[in-house]
């Protein structure tokens, strides 16, 4: 019998995405994902100053501010053509690695764990036996049989005082949890332990971006952050190793608590390389420019087709033609006049609201697609793209991984390989940002003083993209001058390749396709729904309705 | 004895900005003593969790949904956030504030005084202004703090218009 599950936004401040599932013999046979709020924050954009852009531009979205401002003050600078010194290069690299490391312990620990972790079971665990897994694993200092009975302690008089109850997104007892109780309470203290070092990521941030969570060092053509290597007053030789120990602080977290937890996770729920993989098409741009005209990058990007490496293509810089021409957004199943497709800097957006059918229009989100194609964004593209291109530290790090969880290369195109793909990520960019410190360091000590190269908008017409590969994805603003002020604006933001509707071809979306497939124990508990939307770390809290067939709602759960 | 005020919401949406809106206009209006800290949290919930462990006592300026006038303002304490007691959500952006408090309460580190000032919204389009009813919730939440704060022994100077 065929059932209907919604998941659906409590409220319109909560909610941006409903995800509507059917399912037959505790499968899901269809899907549809629909955002539910109207992004039209781009409009508020034109007519302002191409120069201020940036600073409104990092409040679109609630958590990703930092990529929003890099994506947008790239947008100038491609348009003008303006060189960004090395200096700025770095501090920048600095900056979107320290955010990446930041989002990803956040997403693994505090936005996907406890899918996966029953923290009431973490009551039931032997703190000895505990504290004797994780030393088996790691040699993290804070892995004692004390930390983790105080944690127990705690979670007891929480369960007992009744404070549990707000997490309740909490699948406690679910069929579906296989973790034993020890493994559960090691997540669990780790899970309260990440947000100190979720926040060293944070505070390296505001070190060069002068505050977190909103930065304020941009300008177009560098930064504004001025290091005097003796200056007291500005960034100095002090703040410098500050902000170092920090990144060293950070790394042996993710590289010694939060990926060794990955491993556990994943190497015992290994049935989830199975499902999720959706859309297998891959798209990631370079990141970490490494010269002053975007052409050097430290990771590559590239595209794929079908989960087939053989039809990689690489992209190594932000100009690509490529790249640019290929990236269309139609409107066939969104909510908006008309069924054309336009090119970005074309992009218009006209509102046409039909309430939700299933074969028509449906969501607010636009249907991105590169050469026609569906693409899915995030850590696995990147990875992928870095590894086909041959990046020796990539391939060691992928292959090393799938090794230890006993998997191979083609198993991380699902639900797991994306959590597996993220911890992969962070373990990567928590070394590579203290490798663009190094650099930093040693262009101040060669004398180079140059942060930014001034910028004057000019009279005429100008079109700009600027592209960054952020921790949910490949991010694009597109943007148009016109005298001196913003004649078009558009963001094309990782969730929307990931969460879009299906195409006027009828192809399904990345989350869509993911979620076909996915098994169902419990429609009243669709727990591996939410594992399967949450492993793309989308940008959004949304509500879970179960609906019988005849409509009536039989069970409302928050989702986190 | 460190007061945290943090402003959170999302500056794009109107009236979900509020918390933001309202902590500019402290900024711009009044002069708080050292150990007052005005901040802007914008949506960022759970990754600003820090600031919530190093305060003392916290003022939330945030909007809320739920039954009653557009525009009114209503108070919550600590207890109404841990224990669920709230009837109306706060604006949450990933995991909310709600969840955060809980979190570092868990960590043993969330201070014992915890106040939210929430507003209901009238507008949550797109737009960087708030909408005139809302509007004049500012003036409201600004009197309330100063009176609160100089109750602790604490001077809010009014900055000459």
């Amino acid at each position: 019998m065929s059932k209907r599950i919604t998941l659906d936004p409590i409220t319109r401040i909560e909610g941006h995405l409903r995800i509507d599932v059917e399912v037959n013999d505790g499968k899901v046979s269809k899907a549809w994902s629909s955002a539910q709020m109207w992004r039209g924050i781009e409009t508020i954009l034109k007519g302002k100053d191409p120069q201020d852009a940036w600073s409104l531009a990092q409040r679109f979205c609630g958590v990703c501010t930092t990529v929003h401002a890099i994506s947008s003050i790239r947008s100038v600078e491609n348009a003008l053509k303006v060189e960004v010194p090395m200096n700025a290069q770095y501090i920048r690299n600095i900056m979107i690695a320290q955010h990446s490391v930041q989002d990803h312990i956040v997403h693994f620990y505090h936005l996907s764990a406890l899918d996966w972790v029953d923290i009431v079971s973490a009551l039931k665990a032997d703190p000895k036996k505990a504290a004797q897994i994780a030393q088996s694993i790691s040699d993290w200092p804070g892995n004692s049989e004390k930390e983790f009975k105080a944690v127990q302690d705690k979670l007891k008089a929480f369960v007992a005082g009744g404070k549990l109850g707000i997490f309740a997104s909490g699948y406690w007892g679910h069929p579906a949890m296989k973790l034993p109780p020890e493994i559960n309470l090691i997540a669990t203290a780790h899970y309260l332990k990440a947000l100190d070092y979720q926040r060293k990521a944070a505070q390296a941030v505001a070190i060069l971006g002068g505050k977190n969570p909103h930065i304020q060092n941009l300008v177009v053509g560098g930064v504004a952050t001025a290091v005097n290597l003796e200056n007291m007053a500005t960034l100095n030789m002090e703040r410098i190793a500050y902000l170092r120990t920090l990144m060293e602080e950070t790394r042996d977290f993710v590289q010694k608590v939060y990926y060794p937890d990955m491993i556990a996770i994943a190497s015992a729920y290994k049935e989830w390389f199975k499902y999720g993989a959706g859309v297998t098409n891959y798209l990631a741009v370079p990141e970490f420019p490494e010269d002053t005209k975007n052409t050097q990058f430290g990771l590559n990007g590239g595209v794929f087709f079908n989960g087939d490496l053989k039809t990689f293509k690489s992209i190594t810089n932000h100009q690509d033609p490529y790249l640019i021409n290929n990236i269309s957004e139609g409107v066939a199943h969104a909510w908006y006049e008309g069924s054309a497709t336009h090119h970005p800097w074309e992009g218009e957006t006209k509102p046409e609201y039909t309430d939700f059918q299933e074969n028509g229009k449906y969501s607010w989100c636009k249907s991105p697609r590169f050469d026609g194609k569906p693409v899915q964004v995030g850590p696995p593209a990147q990875l992928f793209a870095a590894y086909a291109n041959g990046n020796p530290k990539v391939k060691k790090l992928v292959d090393a991984t799938c090794q230890q969880i006993g998997i191979q290369v083609k198993d991380l195109h699902s639900t797991m390989g994306r959590l597996g793909a993220r911890a992969v990520r962070a373990h990567l960019l928590a070394d590579m940002s203290l490798e663009y410190l190094d650099k930093l360091v040693t262009n101040l000590g060669k004398g180079d003083k140059t942060y930014a190269n001034h910028t004057e908008i000019p009279k005429g017409e100008y079109k700009g993209v600027g592209f960054h590969e952020a921790p949910r994805g490949t991010l694009s603003h597109w943007m148009v001058i016109d005298n001196k002020k913003i004649k078009n604006y558009q963001a094309v933001v990782p969730s929307t390749w990931n969460a879009s509707p299906r195409d006027e071809k009828g192809n399904m979306g990345p989350y869509e396709a993911s979620l076909v497939g996915n098994p169902v124990a419990n429609e009243e508990k669709p727990l591996e729904v939410l594992r399967t939307i949450h492993s793309f770390d989308p940008c959004i809290a949304c509500a879970v309705h179960t609906i019988d067939p005849e409509g009536k709602e039989i069970t409302k759960v928050k989702v986190l | 004895m460190k007061t945290l005020i943090f402003g959170a919401g999302n500056l794009l949406l109107s009236d979900e900005g509020f918390g933001v809106h309202a902590i500019r206009h402290l900024e711009a209006n009044y002069t708080f003593p050292e150990e007052v800290e005005l901040y802007d949290g914008g949506t960022l919930g759970i990754m600003v969790t820090h600031k919530f462990e190093e305060a003392e006592r916290i003022y939330i300026l945030d909007v809320i949904e739920g039954e009653g006038t557009p525009g009114e303002l209503r108070r919550f304490e600590k207890d109404d956030i841990m224990l669920d007691r709230i009837p109306v959500k706060l604006s949450p952006h990933q995991i909310g504030i709600q969840e955060t408090l809980l979190m570092s309460e868990l960590r043993g580190f969330c201070p014992e005084r915890v106040t939210l000032l929430g507003v209901l919204p009238v507008s949550l389009d797109a737009s960087d202004q708030l909408s005139p009813t809302v509007s004049k919730r500012l003036d409201d939440v600004a009197q309330i703090l100063v009176t609160e704060l100089a109750g602790h022994g604490m001077t809010v100077m009014k900055k000459a218009a």
